[in-house]
């Protein structure tokens, strides 16, 4: 007791510089805290210059080939600050969020409806198999022709490419998680006597939850990206559009200006899933954690 | 003597269409209130046996009576596991309660007796906290607490303290004893420790592998309650452990010697052999 007391000072009053190498893993929270800062701080230290960097390279691209090129930095802020005032950039935002919402909205409907009848009811998933996996292979701009002639260039016929898109991952996500259901926690069910029903919605769905989370975030990953396919080869309309239109008219700044705002509404929609997806697969968040 | 609760006769089960041959000719009786250790080595079907009385799987041959009746599962039999098998969405308490409504107890009734139960193994205040807060002895608590709560006639336990510190071990086995012997449930305990089996139970069966069949039953009778007067010192204690251990060390030596003959001659394709040696 006593020798550990005047031992801990001398651990607290080490050189910094040595710590972090030196503390072994066990060493009292403060320090850990404080490596963790200092870690914290390095990342992001190293995140704003690396920014910085970029935005260099932009100023020097801009001034040895030209705006046509890479146009200057101060003039995308300056079509960025028109476009958000003149509500070009609002609307076409309006746009593309109404076929990004309903496209995921359908997608994820259907697709958690449909992977959780594959994945209870196992010969349907065997059958399905084959049919599911050669649509998730082929890729979602395939079938756009098809789209046009079957639902016209507008809105409801982006929704379908959308839809098209972001269903399999979705589907396949849901139907997996399920099928792998924990088999040592449907044996326990089971022993205390649930019955089928029970067994799937007490047990086997939740179990499938954070997969279906994940399929969630891939599916709105995959919305963002064919609602800007949609746009840019269908009835131009939204952000995809506004990219067209300034790229057709080689207009850069404009155009940059518009692939920030997409950039940001990418990075966005993701983040929110992402902590979606922490708060409830919190426990096995945790397990991963090697408890 | 009353009615046997638990009653095996010729239980046999084969896997893989009989490639496997888990069990063979199982016959025994459990009492009710009875504690009943099944012992001995890996792969001799212990958890295919409790499965069977579980109702979980059927035998292929032989007759499995619970209660009079072929096994069901339900609540009149409840099972600890290996590991604690709690379902990581839901608390502590939440663990509970799902077994409670799998039994029919109406909700307003199942959080005082989640807690009740909770109580009982020392866990009453980590009812909110979700299983990955709690360490693997205190999981292991919960599912102990989990499976009295359904109040079973039978309680089948599979190994359940294997995976758990010598210390945890021997207190959860007193705090075990002590339930059971304030409950009167019939106890099936899986177990391969020897020590552990002597300790808890008044009869030991001891099974031999391949195919998994009785060896010998051994009554143990030591003065009750167990938990206060520790008999692993007693001359009769220390008899039947080296009685039990000897009979495991024939068993492995006669597997040992099969595992030999198996390797001798399995491995060898007899038409290919001749033909070698005719050349040779
Ligand atoms: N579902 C199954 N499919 C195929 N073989 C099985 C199955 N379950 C058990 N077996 C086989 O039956 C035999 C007995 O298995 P069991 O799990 O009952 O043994 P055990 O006595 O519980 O072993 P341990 O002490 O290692 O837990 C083993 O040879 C095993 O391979
Ligand atoms: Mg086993």
């Amino acid at each position: 007791m006593i020798e550990e007391r005047t031992e801990q000072p001398i651990v607290r009053h080490r050189p910094p510089a040595i710590a972090p190498v030196a503390v072994p893993m066990f060493a009292r929270k403060g320090n850990t805290a404080r490596r963790r800062r200092l870690e914290n701080g390095a990342v992001f230290g190293v995140q704003i210059i690396l920014a910085l960097l970029l935005l260099a390279g932009m100023y020097a691209l801009n001034a040895v080939g030209g705006n046509l090129v890479m146009p200057n930095p101060n003039d995308i802020v300056a079509e960025s600050v028109l476009m958000w005032s003149d509500g070009t950039m609002l609307k076409g935002l309006g746009e593309s969020l109404t076929v990004i919402s309903l496209g995921f909205l359908l997608s994820a409907s259907t697709g958690i409806f449909l992977g959780v009848l594959l994945g209870g009811f196992r010969v349907l998933g065997r059958v399905l198999d084959p049919f599911v996996n050669a649509m998730n292979s082929t890729p979602g701009a395939a079938f756009i022709p098809l789209i046009i002639v079957w639902f016209g260039l507008y809105t409801e016929a982006k929704v379908v490419v959308v839809w098209n898109a972001a269903f399999f991952p979705i589907l396949i996500n849901t139907t997996a998680g399920i099928a792998n259901a924990n088999k040592e926690l449907v044996e326990m069910a089971r022993a205390f006597g649930a019955k089928r029903a029970t067994l799937f919605w007490r047990v086997m769905v939740p179990d499938a939850l954070p997969s279906i989370l994940s399929g969630l975030r891939i599916g709105a990953a995959i919305c963002t990206v064919g609602t800007v396919i949609a746009e840019l080869t269908m009835a131009q309309s939204g952000l995809g559009g506004l990219l067209a239109a300034a790229g057709n008219r080689f207009q850069m700044d404009r155009y940059f200006a518009v692939v920030i705002v997409l950039m940001a509404l990418g990075t966005l929609i993701t983040a929110m899933l992402r902590l979606a997806e922490r708060r409830i697969g919190r426990w096995r968040v945790s397990l991963a954690d090697g408890r | 003597m009353s009615a046997p609760i638990i009653s095996l006769r010729h239980v046999g089960k084969s896997f893989k269409d009989g490639e496997v041959r888990a069990l063979e000719d199982i016959s025994f009786d459990v009492r009710p209130g009875e504690f009943v250790s099944l012992v001995g080595p890996s792969g001799c079907g212990k958890t295919t046996l409790l499965r069977i009385i579980n109702g979980l799987i059927a035998p292929d041959e032989g007759e499995v009576h619970v209660m009079g009746a072929a096994p069901q599962p339900g609540p009149d039999l409840a099972m600890v596991f290996q590991s604690a098998r709690l379902l990581p969405w839901l608390t502590v308490a939440g663990n509970i309660e799902f077994v409670l409504q799998l039994k029919g107890l109406p909700g307003s009734e199942r959080p005082a007796r989640a807690r009740a139960l909770l109580g009982a193994v020392g866990l009453r205040e980590f009812a909110e906290a979700f299983p990955h807060e709690l360490s693997g002895g205190m999981q292991q608590r919960v599912g102990l607490a989990r499976a009295l709560a359904v109040e079973p006639k039978v309680l089948l336990m599979d190994e359940p303290f294997a995976a758990l510190d010598a210390m945890t071990r021997e207190v959860l086995r007193k705090e075990l004893l002590q339930l059971w012997s304030r409950r009167g449930i019939a106890v099936v305990f899986v177990t391969h420790d020897i020590d552990e089996a002597i300790l808890l139970s008044q009869r030991v069966v001891l099974l031999r592998p391949r195919p998994g069949r009785i060896d010998e039953i051994v009554d143990v009778s030591f003065p009750e309650p167990r938990w206060q007067q520790d008999p692993r010192t007693s001359p009769a204690f220390v008899s039947m452990r080296e009685h039990l251990w000897d009979r495991i060390h024939d068993m492995v030596r006669d597997g040992a010697e099969l595992e030999e003959l198996a390797g001798a001659f399995g491995n060898v394709d007899w038409s290919t052999a001749t033909f070698h040696r005719s050349f040779l």
